[in-house]
């Protein structure tokens, strides 16, 4: 079982986690957007050091020797989970550079020869 | 080019070109001689060269693209220039001297013909002129199995960037784009469109000048990359042209 100094010790730890996404949320350099799978994840990993035992219910289900190991497949998935999401919020990204990069060529080609005109 | 193909259709000829300061006016020079009826735009993709200066001072039609999108992008700005203007057949033409722009009417033919919708001028039809590596023919020639396999059209030379399409394609390529290493991905999408896809025999030249846009150490990972790309082009389609 874990013991409580190391539970506490991890609460602080999920605190400070929290409390660096809410000064990026504040100081505007982070979406709401974006940040909400951030804190989806900080609230599953409060609630599992708070109550342990469902961490040793999931390594029992799925057949994981030690809870331990369960932590770290769980992180390593939700990681995975987030990564992936960064990579499409990039592609999306790219997509629309490549339209505002395309009108703007064409734009900066019809203002050049209406200046040609005047 | 005869006078009934001027009649009936607005050419242009879409020349991307990035870093091609030194080709780009000869290509011009060369396309003005030999197809003096078709129109040109040339897309300025960020060079970081003086393609931009050569292309102000001589008085050429150019787009000035701010951010390097690569050849894909490039292309498909080409295709909105043709759309907004009411060309009704594009065709591509590339800036570093590597097409021969007397070939323009056989690539045009078809298309004012109706024979084709998609024409490709190929270097394999009959073979003749600069044949590239062995290693890349290699390559061209796998590339061109994997889209007959996955999607039934049997073109020679996939990634001939000499083609020509007519304005259904214009539109559809001015909508969506492959980006990355576009030219065996937009025979793909034609494909999946319903293109009637036509290679036609030109002669192409080693190029003289500037560097190829896929370098001999990005060639695996070019062929890894377009292959992977075909073969989950068509699961994955998703129609944005109506």
């Amino acid at each position: 079982m874990v013991s409580f100094s190391l539970q506490i010790f991890f609460l602080i730890g999920i605190l400070f986690y929290f409390a660096a996404i809410f000064y990026l949320l504040k100081s505007k350099v982070l979406n709401l957007k974006y940040a909400l799978m951030w804190l989806f994840s900080g609230a599953i990993m409060a609630v599992i050091v708070v109550f342990p035992i469902i961490l040793k219910k999931f390594s029992v289900l799925v057949g994981i020797s030690t809870p331990s190991n369960a932590l770290f497949a769980a992180i390593i998935f939700f990681i995975l989970l987030i990564l992936m999401s960064l990579t499409s919020i990039i592609s999306g990204l790219n997509e629309k550079n490549n339209k505002l990069t395309q009108s703007l060529g064409l734009l900066e080609k019809r203002v050049r020869e209406l200046e040609k005109e005047l | 080019m005869n006078a009934v193909i001027t009649q009936h259709s607005k050419i242009l000829v879409i020349i991307p070109a990035c870093n091609e300061e030194l080709n780009i006016k000869r290509v011009i020079d060369n396309l003005r001689k030999e197809a003096p009826e078709a129109d040109y735009i040339i897309i300025n993709d960020c060079s970081k060269d003086k393609t931009r200066e050569v292309c102000r001072n001589n008085g050429l039609n150019y787009i000035d693209l701010p951010v390097n999108l690569g050849i894909g992008g490039g292309v498909q700005a080409g295709y909105q220039y043709a759309l907004e203007k009411g060309y009704s057949i594009a065709i591509q033409h590339d800036g570093d001297g590597q097409h021969d722009p007397a070939y323009i009417k056989d690539v045009v033919s078809p298309i004012i013909d109706g024979k084709a919708d998609i024409v490709i001028g190929s270097r394999f039809v009959n073979g003749e002129g600069f044949q590239s590596s062995y290693f890349r023919r290699l390559g061209i020639n796998l590339l061109s199995s994997l889209i007959e396999l996955c999607c039934g059209v049997r073109v020679k030379d996939v990634t001939s960037g000499y083609r020509g399409v007519n304005r259904k394609f214009i539109e559809i390529y001015a909508a969506e784009y492959a980006q990355d290493y576009p030219e065996p991905e937009a025979i793909i999408s034609g494909a999946m469109y319903g293109a009637k896809i036509m290679e036609v025999p030109v002669v192409m030249h080693e190029r003289t000048g500037g560097t190829s846009s896929i370098s001999a150490w990005k060639s695996i990972y070019y062929m890894i990359k377009v292959s992977l790309a075909i073969i989950i082009y068509r699961p994955t389609l998703r129609r944005r042209y109506q």
